[in-house]
C-alpha cells in the first residue's frame, strides 16, 4: 500500500499521459481495447487510493483495506468481528461522503462475507489488485515489453500464461532473458513451452545465468540453449552440477568441450548422469569415437536406444567396425552423421542398405536381447555346466 | 664323513636343477604375441566375411546380421503325444503349421490349374508350427504330455526340409547316417513311415544325446516295433557294412555349422587347433555321402544336407561325390530338382535363388531360420 499512497500525486499525471498517448498513437484495435480496459481499472484504483488516503487523514480507522483483507482468511472463525469492522468502515466512509463506488463494493462485500465464508478467500485478491497499484505496473510492463520488441499478440499470450503471477515478476524474468542476449521471439517460445519459468524467483534466474556464463555459455550461445532446453533455468542446481561433473570428471572432456557440448546438445542437461556416462563409454570404447568427434557430431544428444539400434545393426551387417588401438579398421566405417543425424528411412537406404522390415524385426530382437542380458548369460552358464556334467558321466 | 657326502649330493642336486637345458630343447618365449588371441567365434566371423562376401555379394550383410541375431524356432508336433490337442494349443499362440499350409495352398493352385504342378514328393504326417514372418515370439519350452512323452520338439524349422525332401513312403527302411543330436531322426520317426530306422553317429556322447531325445519323445513300444537302431560306427564304412540296403538315406554331415560357430566357444570348429580338421571337412563330407549312396538300394533316394552356407561343403561335395561314384563304382546318381520346394515354402523361408544344385535356405531377419542346404539324389543303378 505504501507505493500506492506515494504514487497518489503521480497517478493523475500518468493517467493523463496514457490518455494522451492513446489519443495520439493509432495502435491496433485490440491494443486500444487493452488500453481502455487498463485505463478504466486505473481510474478505479485512483479513486480507491484517494478514498484510502482520506481515511488515513481522518485517522478514524486504523485498519486499512489491505490489512483487513490479509486478516480475514486467517480469522475465519472471527467472521463476526471482521464483519462488524467492515460495518464501521462503511459508516465511516459514508460519513466522509467521498466516492461512492468503492463503498458500494465494500457494502456488497460485507453482505457476502456474512452470508458465505468461502468468498472471504477470493475477496482479498480482488481488493489487492485494485489497491496495490497492480494495473500500473501491468501498463508499464506492456509498454516495456513493447519497447523490448515483443509483438502485441505475444504480450497478450505472455500475460495469459500465468494469470496469477504478478506482472512485475514477468517483466523481471523476461528482461533477464533479454539481457542474456536472447531475442524476444525465442523468449516467447521458451516461456510458452515451459511456463514454470515465470514462477521462479528472479534471484535464481540471475544466479543461474551467471553460472551459465561461467560455464562459457556466452550471450549468443545461451540463446540456443534456452531455445531448445528452457528447463536449464528451472532445473535444480544439483542436477546441473551432476551432469557437468560427469562430463568433466568422468568423461574427461575439457572445459571448452563441455561448453561446446552444452551449446550443441543442451538436452544433455536433462539426461540422467549415469546414463550419460554410459553413453560416453559406449561411444568411446564400443564405437571407438574420440572426445573431439563426440563433441563435433553432437553424439550425446541422441538417445541410447537409437544409438545402440543403429550401431549394432551396422556392426552385425558388417558395415561398421570398432577401430583398433591404432584407430584402424578393415573396412571404411560410414560417417557418424550418416548414421545418427539422418532419418531412419535415409539411414536404411543409404547407410545400412537394408529393408525397413528387417530393421523393425531387428529392433524387436535387440530390445529383447538388452532385456535378457543378465539372464541369458546366467542360463548359458548353467547349460554349460550341465553339458560338462553330461560329458563327465559319459566319460565315466 | 657323512657331512661332506651330503654336501656333495646337495651340490649335485643343485647342479642338476640349474643345469642348462640342452640347446635343442631351448626355445625363446615371445614377449609380444605376433598373432592376437581371438576367440573362435570371432575367427569364424572373419572367415565367413572373407568367403561369403565373395560367394553371396550383396546378400551377405543381410545373412550376416541374421546369423548374429536370435534364430527362430519351429515346434515339431510329437505324433506320439496327443497331437491334435498340442496343435490346438500351438494355434492359440497364433503359430501356424507351415507344412500343411504350404501343401493346401499348393493343392488349391493345382486345382485351379494355374501352374503346371509336378507331383509333390514329400514326407507325410509332419506338423511343424512356426510364427509368421516378422513375428519374433517364442514357443514355451516343451512339456511332458499326458501320454508320458513330450508334446513338441523345438528345432530350427529349416531342419525339417531335408526330411520332407526325403519323401518317405510307408514301409521304407531308412538310414540316418549322422543322426545326433536327434531332431531330424525324430522327424523321420514322426512321418510314421519307417519300417526300420538305423540312426548312426560316430561320437558316443552324441548318440547318448540322441537316445535321450528318443526316450523322451517316442514311447517304448514304438521304439521297439519300429526297430530303431542307434549305433556309433564310422559312417564312412557304411557302404561296406550294409551296401544296397536302404530305401531312403539321410546324410546330414558334420559341417562348419555356421550359426553355431558364431555363438559357441566350446568345440568350435574354427579354433586354431582344429584348422586341419576344418580343412578336411569337405573330404569327410564326400566320403560320408558316398557311403550313404552306396548303402542305398538302386532306385532309392538320398538327401544330403548341411547347416553351412559354404558351397565348398554343399554343391561341390555333391558334384564331387557323383563323379567319384561314377568313376570308381560306376554307379549312376542323379540330382533331383527340388525347386518346387522354393515355391512351396516361400512364405516361411528365404531361399537362395541362384543355387545350381540343391536348395539353400538363407537366414533372414524376418524369417531367421537356417542356414540349411539340402539336395536330393536318386541312385539309378
Amino acid at each position: 500500500m505504501q507505493p500506492g499512497a506515494r504514487a497518489l500525486g503521480t497517478l493523475a499525471l500518468a493517467a493523463a499521459a496514457v490518455l494522451g498517448r492513446e489519443a495520439e498513437t493509432d495502435r491496433a484495435p485490440e491494443v486500444r481495447g487493452w488500453r481502455r480496459r487498463y485505463f478504466r481499472r486505473r481510474c478505479l484504483s485512483v479513486m480507491a487510493v484517494l478514498a484510502r488516503r482520506v481515511f488515513d487523514l481522518h485517522h478514524q480507522i486504523p485498519l486499512t483495506w489491505v490489512c483487513l483483507a490479509k486478516l480475514t482468511p486467517h480469522l475465519g472463525e472471527q467472521k463476526r468481528t471482521t464483519a462488524s469492522l467492515f460495518c464501521k468502515l462503511t459508516i465511516a466512509a459514508g460519513g466522509g461522503g467521498l466516492e461512492e463506488l468503492p463503498l458500494v463494493v465494500s457494502k456488497k462485500c460485507v453482505q457476502e462475507l456474512e452470508s458465505r465464508a468461502n468468498t472471504v478467500h477470493c475477496l482479498p485478491e480482488k481488493q489487492r489488485t485494485s489497491v496495490d497499484g497492480g494495473p500500473l505496473t501491468l501498463e508499464k510492463v506492456v509498454c516495456t515489453l513493447l519497447d523490448m520488441g515483443f509483438s502485441d499478440v505475444h504480450i497478450n499470450e505472455l500475460l495469459s500464461i500465468q494469470p496469477h503471477a504478478s506482472p512485475q515478476q514477468l517483466l523481471d524474468i523476461i528482461s533477464e532473458f533479454i539481457l542474456l542476449g536472447v531475442n524476444p521471439e525465442p523468449v516467447y517460445v521458451a516461456l510458452k513451452k515451459s511456463p514454470q519459468l515465470l514462477k521462479m524467483p528472479v534471484v535464481r534466474v540471475k544466479k543461474r545465468s551467471s553460472y551459465l556464463r561461467k560455464l562459457g555459455l556466452g550471450e549468443g550461445k545461451l540463446k540456443r540453449v534456452l531455445h531448445s532446453c528452457p528447463e536449464i533455468f528451472t532445473m535444480h542446481q544439483r542436477d546441473v552440477d551432476g551432469v557437468i561433473h560427469v562430463l568433466k570428471e568422468k568423461c574427461l572432456f575439457t572445459v571448452q568441450q563441455v561448453t561446446e557440448i552444452l551449446y550443441r546438445c543442451p538436452n544433455v542437461l536433462q539426461q540422467d548422469p549415469n546414463e550419460l556416462e554410459y553413453k560416453f563409454q559406449y561411444a568411446y570404447f564400443r564405437m571407438g569415437i574420440k572426445h573431439l568427434d563426440i563433441v563435433r557430431t553432437e553424439f550425446l544428444k541422441y538417445s541410447l536406444t537409437k544409438i545402440k539400434q543403429r550401431h549394432i545393426y551396422l556392426e552385425r551387417l558388417g558395415r561398421y567396425q570398432t577401430p583398433d588401438k591404432k584407430g584402424q579398421t578393415q573396412i571404411a566405417n560410414p560417417l557418424l552423421k550418416d548414421i545418427f543425424r539422418v532419418s531412419e528411412a535415409e539411414f536404411l537406404a543409404k547407410t545400412a542398405c537394408s529393408s525397413a522390415e528387417e530393421f523393425v524385426v531387428f529392433k524387436k530382437l535387440l530390445a529383447r536381447e538388452e532385456e535378457e542380458v543378465p539372464e541369458s548369460s546366467m542360463s548359458k552358464e548353467v547349460e554349460g555346466e550341465e553339458e560338462e556334467e553330461d560329458k563327465d558321466e559319459e566319460e565315466l | 664323513m657323512a657331512a661332506p657326502i651330503l654336501r656333495g649330493v646337495r651340490e649335485l642336486m643343485r647342479l642338476v636343477d640349474f643345469a642348462p637345458v640342452p640347446r635343442r630343447h631351448r626355445h625363446k618365449k615371445k614377449w609380444a604375441a605376433t598373432e592376437p588371441k581371438l576367440p573362435a567365434s570371432r575367427l569364424a566371423l572373419q572367415n565367413f566375411d572373407m568367403t561369403y562376401s565373395v560367394q553371396f555379394g550383396d546378400l551377405w550383410p543381410s545373412i550376416r546380421v541374421s546369423l548374429l541375431s536370435e534364430q527362430k524356432y519351429g515346434a515339431l508336433v510329437n505324433n506320439f503325444a496327443a497331437w491334435d490337442h498340442v496343435s490346438a494349443k500351438l494355434k492359440q499362440l497364433s503359430a501356424k503349421d507351415f507344412v500343411s499350409e504350404a501343401v493346401s495352398h499348393w493343392e488349391l493352385e493345382a486345382q485351379s490349374g494355374r501352374s503346371s504342378t509336378p507331383p509333390l514328393a514329400y514326407s507325410p504326417n509332419l506338423r511343424c508350427f512356426t510364427f509368421a514372418r516378422g513375428d519374433v515370439s517364442r514357443f514355451p519350452p516343451a512339456r511332458l504330455g499326458s501320454l508320458g512323452v513330450m508334446d513338441y520338439y523345438l528345432m530350427d524349422a529349416a531342419s525339417l526340409l531335408p526330411v520332407l525332401a526325403l519323401g518317405l513312403h510307408p514301409g521304407d527302411t531308412v538310414l540316418d547316417l549322422c543322426a545326433a543330436p536327434g531332431g531330424k531322426t525324430l522327424a523321420l520317426l514322426q512321418t510314421l513311415c519307417c519300417r526300420n530306422l538305423a540312426a548312426n553317429d560316430l561320437s558316443t556322447s552324441r548318440t547318448g544325446r540322441l537316445q535321450k531325445v528318443l526316450q523322451s519323445y517316442v514311447p517304448q513300444d514304438i521304439r521297439e516295433r519300429n526297430q530303431v537302431r542307434v549305433t556309433s560306427w564310422d559312417g564312412r564304412k557304411w557302404g561296406e557294412l550294409e551296401g544296397d540296403t536302404y530305401d531312403r538315406v539321410l546324410v546330414d554331415v558334420p559341417c562348419t555349422a555356421d550359426r553355431h560357430s558364431l555363438y559357441e566357444e566350446e568345440n568350435n570348429i574354427f579354433q586354431r587347433s582344429r584348422k586341419k580338421e576344418r580343412q578336411m571337412l569337405p573330404m569327410l563330407q564326400m566320403q560320408l555321402l558316398a557311403a550313404g549312396l552306396l548303402a542305398t538300394r538302386p532306385g532309392g533316394h538320398v538327401v544330403y544336407s548341411t547347416c553351412s552356407l559354404s558351397h565348398l561343403q554343399n554343391e561341390y561335395v555333391v558334384q564331387g561325390t557323383m563323379e567319384l561314384l561314377a568313376n570308381q563304382y560306376s554307379i549312376k546318381v542323379q540330382v533331383e530338382d527340388l525347386s518346387y520346394f522354393r515355391e512351396l515354402f516361400v512364405d516361411t523361408f528365404c531361399f537362395f535363388q541362384s543355387s545350381q544344385v540343391g536348395e539353400l535356405v538363407l537366414p533372414n531377419l524376418t524369417a531367421n531360420f537356417g542356414p540349411m542346404y539340402f539336395c536330393r539324389l536318386h541312385r539309378l543303378t
